[in-house]
């Protein structure tokens, strides 16, 4: 044994404080709540779309939505996971959440190029770079509670868990934008809602893992 | 004496809860495993400081630890994550090694490195192992491995991308 390594040992023994192990509960009640209250903030700055407050819902709303929030589920909870290391965990459950929310953007590309022009005008292109910039924002409670959260853990996958934190962010931002956005085209919310959700993630694997790199 | 499963998870439970004698025992118990870990991976001289470096890694991120889980894959995922940066370090420091030009310093850092990759190579094809051989450690240029291997340069590039893939991936996986 080398001595070096034993004095590091009793300085380690010398230097232990009780810790308060990170709980895959607490976690989740962490995004959960960072999800309450990007929805709150939406309700309370921009307001929630009068067919959603009437109990009218729209099917296509119904089905983006609830791709969005179990995409940000599944990424969420995989992020969560990776916090606390383990040799042969398997991270790839949200990749099926993640095949099934592609369904948007490619069903928003078939409809979009069978209306031709109509379907990309000027008018329709803001609408959707509002809701990139607004979605994206409201991303950044759950992007923020995600890398704290990891922070606090020992991700072994940062590239990884960067990209699915920003999954998880962009998807719960969109999510909670919906019920403002009074648009429920399919060309609208697959290509532009969608797309908050590839730049959180693009903007999370290059900005996480120097974060929480350990 | 070697501890079992339940005992390292006791252990670490009560070090958790901040136990230094159980802690004491429990980092002993981890020396002795990481070092048998690391023996199989890294060079002996470079030993003494991944398992230092990994012991103050568990220190660290002693909450990550879920007692509701076995406690050794969870120290093998620490130790497998400060290998992966100890090699990309070594290899990082090699690299600068060669653009300065090998100034005729201590070269036991760049043949500690050496060995590491002789094992990974070791599952590589021939044609890519040449090819990393030659320009990422040799220093050569694309078109310089390629007269030197008689592979064209395209397949150079190729050969290093895949390589350097399936290194990476062999690592994320040990």
């Amino acid at each position: 044994m080398s001595r070096d390594t034993n004095a590091l040992i009793a300085e380690l023994v010398d230097g232990l404080a009780p810790v308060r192990p990170l709980r895959f509960s607490s976690g989740l009640g962490f995004a959960l709540a960072g999800l309450g209250v990007t929805v709150t903030t939406v309700a309370l700055l921009f307001g929630i779309r009068s067919d959603v407050i009437q109990g009218r819902f729209d099917p296509v709303f119904l089905l983006a939505t609830g791709l969005f929030l179990l995409l940000g589920l599944a990424s969420a909870v995989t992020v969560i996971v990776m916090s606390r290391p383990r040799v042969g965990s398997d991270h790839s459950g949200w990749l099926w959440a993640a095949a099934m929310a592609a369904l948007l953007p490619l069903a928003a590309t078939i409809i979009g190029l069978g209306r031709g022009s109509d379907a990309f005008t000027a008018n329709a292109a803001l609408h959707g770079i509002v809701c990139l910039i607004d979605g994206s924002a409201l991303g950044l409670l759950t992007f923020a509670v995600l890398v704290w959260w990891l922070r606090r853990g020992a991700p072994t996958s940062p590239e990884r868990a960067g990209l699915l934190t920003g999954i998880a962010a962009g998807s719960f931002g969109i999510f909670a934008f919906s019920f403002h956005c009074v648009y429920s085209d399919i060309v609208h919310i697959g290509l532009w809602h969608s797309a908050v959700v590839v730049m959180s993630a693009g903007l999370g694997r290059i900005a996480v893992p120097r974060l929480i790199r350990w | 004496m070697k501890a079992d499963e339940p005992s390292r998870a006791r252990l670490m439970g009560q070090a958790q809860a901040g136990d230094k004698q159980a802690y004491a025992a429990l980092l002993d118990e981890c020396q002795l495993w990481l070092r048998r870990y690391f023996g199989r991976r890294v060079a002996p001289g470079q030993l003494d400081d991944l398992v230092q470096e990994t012991l103050m890694a568990l220190h660290q991120k002693l909450a990550s630890w879920d007692s509701a889980r076995a406690f050794l894959p969870w120290l093998a995922a620490i130790a497998r994550y400060r290998w992966v940066d100890y090699l990309r370090r070594i290899y990082r420091f090699q690299e600068t090694e060669l653009i300065d030009d090998l100034m005729g310093t201590d070269e036991e850092p760049a043949i500690a490195a050496r060995i590491s990759l002789e094992r990974l190579f070791a599952q590589l094809p021939r044609p890519q192992v040449r090819a990393i051989e030659l320009v990422r450690i040799e220093g050569l240029s694309v078109s310089e491995a390629s007269k030197a291997c008689g592979q064209s340069e395209s397949l150079i590039k190729v050969n290093i991308h895949r390589g350097l893939k399936k290194l990476t991936a062999m690592i994320e996986k040990a």
